[in-house]
């Protein structure tokens, strides 16, 4: 199993998260990982118990995407967009909207991937249209939803490695 | 008055502050005669940090599945490297 970076979340000013990572490969898998369907639903599913149910991503400027999230309940957690900017593999500016439009508002991503000796380090800024709209993303139902049970988590990511 | 004392600053700058809180609806403000006693809410400081830490949590889960998903490929990679 490997093990990147510690992760930081940042609000450095009141209608932004920055979220800032290293990962131990060089920036076009962790590119890759992050453009296309099929290595995006092997990572980003959710909260522990969530299933990861639709996930769509065109990889291009104007190309959109969509992924929806199942929770143990029966509740789907969806959310899309279109891509601003795309520049392989440097560079992905989208602006997203979840269904039930917690965050009150598009919110504007942006991701830099940038490499040294083989390691990537990712910086995502998040900018909301308001500060209301920024603590509504803090608090969506999948950040709670990591109530689902953190004692599991240890387990699943043991089996995910072997 | 009182929670201006151990500062160095103006009343009317205590008060800007104090108002900044209070509208974060960080701390409630009552009228009893001269004075003007806060209450610290405590339980919005202790939601907002909350949130924080579960989306935090929410994060590292999504990237140490990344990390793994990052190591399968590096592996795919080499193999395909050593067949060339």
């Amino acid at each position: 199993m490997a093990f990147g970076g510690p992760l930081t979340v940042t609000t450095p000013t009141d209608t932004q998260i920055v979220i800032t990572r290293q990962f131990d490969a060089p920036r076009h898998l962790v590119f890759a990982c992050y453009t296309q369907p099929a290595l995006i639903r092997r990572w980003l599913n959710g909260a522990e118990g969530w299933v990861m149910t639709v996930c769509e991503f065109e990889p291009k400027v104007g190309g959109k995407y969509r992924y929806e999230w199942r929770a143990p309940d029966g509740y789907v957690m969806g959310m899309g967009g279109v891509i601003r900017e795309f520049e392989p593999v440097e560079r992905v500016v989208s602006a997203e909207l979840f269904d039930e439009d917690w965050t009150g508002g598009e919110t504007v991503s942006t991701l830099i991937f940038d490499e040294e000796n083989g390691r990537t380090t990712l910086v995502n800024t998040f900018v909301y249209s308001s500060k209301a709209a920024r603590d509504g993303a803090l608090a969506t139902p999948m950040a709670e939803g990591m109530e689902y049970g953190y004692s599991k988590l240890d387990a699943v990511l043991v089996e995910l490695a072997a | 008055m009182e929670l201006a004392e151990p500062f160095a600053m103006s009343q009317p700058a205590i008060s800007k502050h104090l108002k900044v809180l209070e509208n974060a609806g960080l701390i409630s403000r009552t009228r009893d005669a001269q004075r003007r006693p806060c209450k610290l809410e405590a339980a919005p400081l202790a939601e907002a940090t909350g949130w924080l830490i579960e989306y935090r949590k929410f994060w590292e889960k999504q990237f140490s599945q990344l990390d793994d998903l990052l190591d399968e490929l590096k592996k795919l990679e080499a193999m395909a490297g050593n067949n060339n």
